[in-house]
């Protein structure tokens, strides 16, 4: 394999800076979109409808079944209705009609079939938004009602992952399987037989909805050459320019995506945007004119991808002393009316479906599956929420069976540096395997052991519970695809500095990891920087802004960039300073020799300096991560870079007599190798803990057997208030991993995975009741406490 | 189709007065933000149910949402735009830069406002008394406990006399 | 996103908006706060013809006072100015403000009316379970003179209540509570903030000594769309003695009149029991009430 120059840098801007002290990297410096967001003039997509006049309004026509053939589509009438100025179908497609993600299954609008409650059988363009809706009422579409399937386990048998026999959703792919993704590891026969311990159990979780508080917008606008600007709230602005560019059959140079401020993604701002991009960029097409497309926060619900409904059966074997000898799984997800990333989450899934554990024998079948209801793909933490709440559950369900206490089966079997993955890969001292610290640390945040005795006796009908749960979550995208990422700093002549990259801000607060990164490294401090919103004919290409990837894959390309940078403006500071490019000294607005700090010239000088010498100001940082490898038939190989490692506790109040949970403290440790933007980090700590909470405890997209959405607003579909989010105590453990930015690993996914499961065992701590699904509604807690009065 | 009358509503906005002509159908909030150009003001839900909304009308917050244009007539409103002269930063948004509580930010101007109103009206509230007012706006990046520390820096700010900061100054420059 | 097109009619006042209903009632809805209405108009449920817009009204309609035995609260006052009034802090009211404190998101209750949520009648309509306990009448007036009928008579069908087209609902009143009364209302869901509620539950109580002598019980449903009172419940606590054992049977005749739905919030079986289990929370939240106010009077 080549090794190209930038593992080099990496590593060595590694080391230069373990344990050193610096002087921006891990600080709490104002970020650079606060000051914009707090005065409201911060410009989101839907925003920018004030600065174009004549803009035309996109409605998407959705279907009335959500399984059936399409006969016929007449629009005759839409057209007549004033304001009305196009009513398009898929036959106007000028390229290909597919907005899918990892497979070409999803139509822009619907031509054949329809597949769910959210697809669209024709656009609207009017010239305001009230006729658009009106004329919405006058397309009239035969339909040919096919049967609804909303339970993946009428499409696979969950034991025998077989395909069951139906009116298949995907004809035309000849199975309504979309992946089936395995591990194989060891002899898992003579693993039972050696298991003094067995637990089994079915495990449930639901579909989750992002609800980030920004419904879905795309702005287009017409260029002069034919071409067309598209403002848009995604997550990855490359990837919806090349679907904006297929379905209108122009080349990629000719669309121009530019991603203002986000108002939320986890996730469900990546594919949809090749369709809301492309509804808003077709009007504009056919129009000449700029064009809005806006989702209600109805049409958000039904309209973009979820988080997969996990099915799964898990066999856990161990022996006497706790050691776990064998784990099984079936793992059904329910990826919806389409693809979407669901290949991908499965494959997640399946990587991370034993836990952070050693486990020597494996056997595990992860299928995705189409059902009619709203797809799903990618949400905060890709599939391994679902597994991790299985896994853990299981953890302290074996716990119980074996007499021990939770955490000490749990550090028997824990994965240490020197250990070896599920898969075979070696977790060597420079991936910074912190687990056990993570542990340890939640451990004594929360006083564990002597709330879990203090626990274990309670008469009330209010019950207190703790519980714990870990996780691991490999970093960046692994096999999913082309894992690059990459950054431009400009130095301007007047020593200020332009940072751009094609990753997006959704308040993570990661592109400002990447300014403190640059700064450190160059000397010049973040007050110099701006950072430019996204833009794809400036930024570039920086690949996708999902998997946790940002402050890894965008903090190399960073270090990278910044190193080049300070090498050449070091070298020629020292040749006018007189002292060795080693000893210049940057600290903007001076510049110094270390041996002889007398020996100074400014910044600015150097910057200007540069441009008569001819020593270029701008550089370009390119990353990618080494190969992921994966073999499809065991899978094994080194399926990510790196792992973050995470602990989470919960302690919870129970009332008996209504079935209501409290989540009272939580208390949270991740190694994320090097805190480079702590606000950034607290952001994901605390944030991903209250949508996790949500997940366990409330949150769950239903559909009625017709395959409509009953939850598809903010009132019924439940996410935490301020009076449900709990008191978080955040730790962060940093083991430094040799192949991250100083250091770092990601976290904006790793900080949901553990959430639920640490939930779900502190109620099954406080109540004795083993549960199995999630959310633990209230309705849930109390029919399987009755259960268990009665049995009692 | 029907013909809809247009109402000319004479409506105050952060201090400036303006005149416009509404239909019967239209809300507060898509005056504000496309004939008046005041963008803070997020639609999250257009059902009262997100606060992303919210703007002060006559002294109360209200979801501009769920509020017909035709209603403001005289009315006098504020939204983020208008928490702080140019040049300054209102006591609130200091506080919200200082806790570090803004994400995503979709949902801050309600937060703001909120905020804002409730000290405006109790500059020493309790913790129960902050979540009763934050009640039902939603944060889906999660930042409630920072958001609740930014409201008791809020109130300290004020009851110490100090509504106003110098946006330099916070920056640090 | 922008509402449905509706064209409004703006009253002068309520003799104007009483004449304009005369004519043209059958095609016009009242809009109060429009919490309600304006998110029925935007799915597309609802599709006026004309709104009649009560809010020029509130002049003469938004108040709370206590004239002639009754405490009387004009159909425009808003969930806020409930919240404000200081009568709504005589422990006999305080339902009043489990009610409004827990009614939709805080900034809802700015613009939501007191006689739009009598009127929606949805289920889950928090101030109405209250007056039903109270046992409130309803005043409708309309150009030729008014029409008082107690509340638990105006519900007919899920969002259906016995107003004529000309019609408007001005006021909501109830007979003042004797000293040593209370009220409570509690709804139970998933989250603190902002819910709906599985269940809704509301019991007013007077105590002379520990005898019950006068009972309200009002839940959002019995098993019709639309809330109403447990009579059977309020019959069997009257004149009793209050105790755990009184509560605990009066459970079980509660279960006798109600039956629950299920949907797909939450099972039939578990409505039941958290009613029951309410009922008897509330209870004991009304009965602590009266004793705080005699020990702190
Ligand atoms: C996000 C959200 C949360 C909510 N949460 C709750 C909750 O927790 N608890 C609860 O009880 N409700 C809740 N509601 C429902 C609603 O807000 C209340 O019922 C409110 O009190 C309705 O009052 P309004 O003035 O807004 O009524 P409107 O919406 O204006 O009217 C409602 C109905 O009553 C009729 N009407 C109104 N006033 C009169 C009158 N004077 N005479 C005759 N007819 C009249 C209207 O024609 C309409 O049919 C919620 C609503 C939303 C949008
Ligand atoms: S947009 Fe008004 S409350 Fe959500
Ligand atoms: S900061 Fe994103 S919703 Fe609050």
């Amino acid at each position: 394999m080549t090794t190209y120059e930038y593992y080099r840098i990496v590593e060595e801007v590694f080391e230069k800076y373990m344990g050193r002290p610096t002087v921006f990297v891990g600080k709490k410096i104002t970020k650079w979109d606060e000051v914009a967001k707090v005065t409201g003039k911060a410009l989101f997509t839907a925003d920018f409808l004030k600065l174009y006049k004549d803009v035309v309004w996109v409605h998407s026509v959705r279907t009335k079944y959500s399984h059936a053939l399409i006969k016929n589509i007449d629009v005759s009438e839409a057209v007549n209705v004033p304001g009305v100025i196009r009513v398009l179908t898929a036959r106007d497609i000028p390229g290909v009609n597919d907005v899918g993600y990892v497979i070409p299954d999803q139509p822009l609008l619907a031509e054949r079939k329809v597949r769910y409650i959210g697809d669209i059988v024709a656009l609207i363009v009017s010239k305001d938004p009230y006729s658009a809706s009106e004329a919405a009422e006058k397309v009239f579409v035969d339909y040919e009602p096919l049967p609804v399937y909303i339970d993946p386990e009428e499409i696979v048998d969950l034991m025998t992952i077989e395909e069951k026999a139906h009116s298949l959703i995907h004809d035309e792919r000849g199975s309504d399987v979309v992946a089936h993704v395995k591990i194989r590891v060891g002899d898992f026969s003579k693993a039972l037989r050696e298991a003094s311990v067995v637990v089994e159990n079915k495990y449930r979780t639901p579909m989750q909805e992002h609800a980030y508080i920004e419904p879905e917008a795309a702005l287009a606008v017409p260029e002069p050459d034919g071409g067309i600007t598209v403002i848009a709230s995604t997550q990855c602005p490359f990837d919806a320019r090349r679907a904006i560019a297929r379905v209108l059959g122009l080349t990629q140079n000719k669309v121009r995506v530019i991603a203002p401020f986000i108002g939320g993604g986890f996730g469900g701002k990546e594919d949809v945007v090749n369709e809301v991009g492309a509804k808003a960029a077709l009007a504009t097409y056919y129009t000449g004119r700029p064009a809005i497309a806006l989702h209600t926060r109805e049409e958000s619900f039904i309209g973009h991808s979820k988080r997969h409904p996990m099915t799964a059966w898990y066999r856990h074997a161990a022996k006497k002393t706790g050691e776990i000898v064998l784990v099984e799984a079936n793992i059904l997800l329910d990826t919806g009316a389409y693809a979407s990333l669901g290949p991908f989450v499965a494959w997640r899934a399946t990587v991370h479906s034993v836990g952070p554990y050693k486990v020597p024998n494996a056997r595990i079948d992860t299928l995705a599956v189409y059902t009619n209801t709203v797809y799903s793909g990618a949400f905060r933490g890709f599939g391994n929420p679902q597994v991790h709440f299985a896994v853990e559950r299981q953890m302290d369900i074996l716990a119980e069976e074996l007499s021990m206490d939770p955490v000490e089966l749990r550090l028997k079997n824990i994965l240490r540096a020197g250990d070896r993955t599920i898969h075979g890969q070696l977790l060597s001292v420079g991936h910074g395997v912190g687990l056990e610290d993570c542990v340890r640390r939640v451990i004594e945040l929360s006083n564990w052991y002597e709330k879990r005795r203090l626990y274990s006796n309670q008469n009330e009908p209010v019950k207190r519970g703790i519980g714990i749960a870990l996780m691991w979550h490999g970093n960046s995208i692994g096999v999913e695809g082309a894992d690059y990422s990459s950054v431009s700093i400009i130095i301007n002549r007047d020593g200020t500095i332009t940072f751009r990259t094609g990753l997006t801000e959704m308040g993570q607060g990661s592109l400002w990891g990447l300014v403190l990164i640059a700064a450190e490294i160059l000397g010049v401090p973040p007050s110099y920087f701006r950072v430019e919103i996204p833009d794809t004919s400036s930024a570039p290409d920086s690949g996708p802004t999902v998997a946790s990837r940002s402050t890894v894959m965008g903090g190399n390309a960073t270090v990278v960039a910044a190193y080049k940078l300070k090498k050449r403006l070091s070298e020629l500071a020292g040749s006018f300073l007189n002292c060795d490019p080693s000893d210049v000294v940057i600290e903007a607005p001076k510049v110094y020799c270390r041996e002889d700090p007398s020996k100074e010239v400014m910044w600015r000088e150097v910057v200007e300096e540069a441009l008569w010498l001819g020593v270029p100001l701008q550089e370009y940082g390119f990353y990618r991560a080494t190969r992921a490898e994966w073999h499809e038939e065991t899978g094994t190989g080194a399926p990510y870079i790196t792992y973050t490692f995470g602990a989470v506790v919960s302690e919870v109040a129970v009332d008996t007599e209504t079935g209501q949970v409290w989540v009272e403290r939580a208390y949270t440790a991740y190694d994320i190798g090097r805190v480079i933007n702590p606000i950034g980090a607290e952001f994901h700590a605390v944030g991903g803990y209250v949508q996790g909470m949500g997940y366990a405890l409330m949150e769950e997209v239903v559909h009625s057997k017709e395959g409509c959405v009953y939850n598809n607003n903010l009132s019924t579909y439940y996410i935490p208030t301020i009076r449900d989010a709990p008191q978080i105590a955040v730790a962060f453990i940093e083991s430094g991993y040799r192949q991250g930015p100083l250091g770092a690993k990601g976290l904006g996914e790793p900080s949901i995975v553990a959430v639920a499961p640490s939930i779900a065992n502190a109620v099954s701590h406080a109540t004795g009741v083993q549960f199995t699904e999630i959310p633990l509604t209230p309705h849930r807690v109390f029919i399987e406490l009755e259960k268990r009065k009665r049995r009692l | 189709m029907a013909e809809y009358r247009d109402y000319v509503v004479k409506l105050t906005v952060n201090g400036v007065t303006y005149i416009v002509s509404v239909k019967p159908y239209e809300r507060l909030i898509d005056v504000l933000r496309y004939k008046l150009g005041l963008t803070s003001v997020k639609e999250g839900c257009g059902r009262g149910e997100c606060g992303a909304c919210v703007v002060i009308l006559n002294g109360k917050v209200v979801p501009s949402c769920l509020t017909l244009a035709i209603r403001t007539n005289g009315a006098e409103v504020q939204t983020l735009e208008g928490l702080a002269p140019e040049g300054k930063l209102h006591a609130v948004q200091k506080a919200l830069i200082e806790v570090h509580g803004i994400q995503c930010g979709f949902c801050i101007p309600g937060f703001a406002i909120a905020i804002k109103h409730l000290v405006d009206n109790n500059s020493n509230p309790t913790d129960e008394e902050i979540k009763e007012a934050l009640d039902g706006y939603l944060c889906r990046c999660g930042s409630y406990s920072m958001l609740i520390e930014a409201a008791r820096l809020t109130a300290k700010y004020v009851s110490e006399g100090r509504r106003y900061f110098d946006l330099r100054e916070c920056l640090g420059e | 996103m922008h509402m449905p097109r509706f064209d409004v009619y703006v009253p002068q006042d309520l003799n104007d908006a009483l004449s304009f209903l005369d004519e043209r009632g059958e095609e016009a809805i009242p809009l109060a706060g429009g919490t309600d209405l304006l998110t029925l108009i935007r799915a597309g449920v609802v599709k006026p013809k004309i709104l009649l817009d009560l809010w020029p009204l509130r002049k003469n309609l938004s108040y709370i006072r206590r004239e002639g035995g009754y405490v009387r609260i004009g159909a425009l006052t808003t969930v806020d100015e409930v919240l404000a009034n200081y009568l709504f802090r005589d422990s006999r009211y305080l339902g009043f403000i489990d009610a409004a404190r827990g009614l939709g998101p805080t900034f809802l209750r700015s613009i939501a009316t007191i006689g739009g949520n009598v009127a929606t009648g949805h289920p889950l309509s928090d101030m109405a379970i209250l007056l039903l306990a109270l046992k409130a009448e309803v005043k409708f007036v309309s150009r030729h003179g008014e029409r008082r009928v107690s509340i638990d008579e105006i519900y007919l069908d899920k969002r259906k209540i016995d107003r004529r087209p000309n019609e408007l609902i001005a006021e909501v009143a109830f007979r003042e509570k004797p000293m040593s009364s209370s009220t409570a209302v509690l709804k139970i869901d998933r989250r603190r903030g902002h819910s709906m509620g599985y269940v809704v539950s509301a019991s007013y109580m007077a105590l002379e000594g520990d005898v019950i002598t006068d009972v309200g019980i009002a839940f959002d449903s019995l098993g019709k769309p639309y809330p109403g009172r447990a009579y059977r419940t309020e019959e069997f606590l009257i004149g009793r003695r209050f105790s755990e054992d009184t509560i605990a049977e009066s459970s079980k005749v509660l279960e006798l009149e109600m039956t629950r739905l299920s949907d797909y919030r939450a099972p039939a079986e578990y409505r039941l029991s958290l009613s029951k289990t309410l009922l008897k929370k509330c209870l004991l939240l009304v009965s602590q009430r009266i004793k705080e106010e005699l020990m702190h009077g």
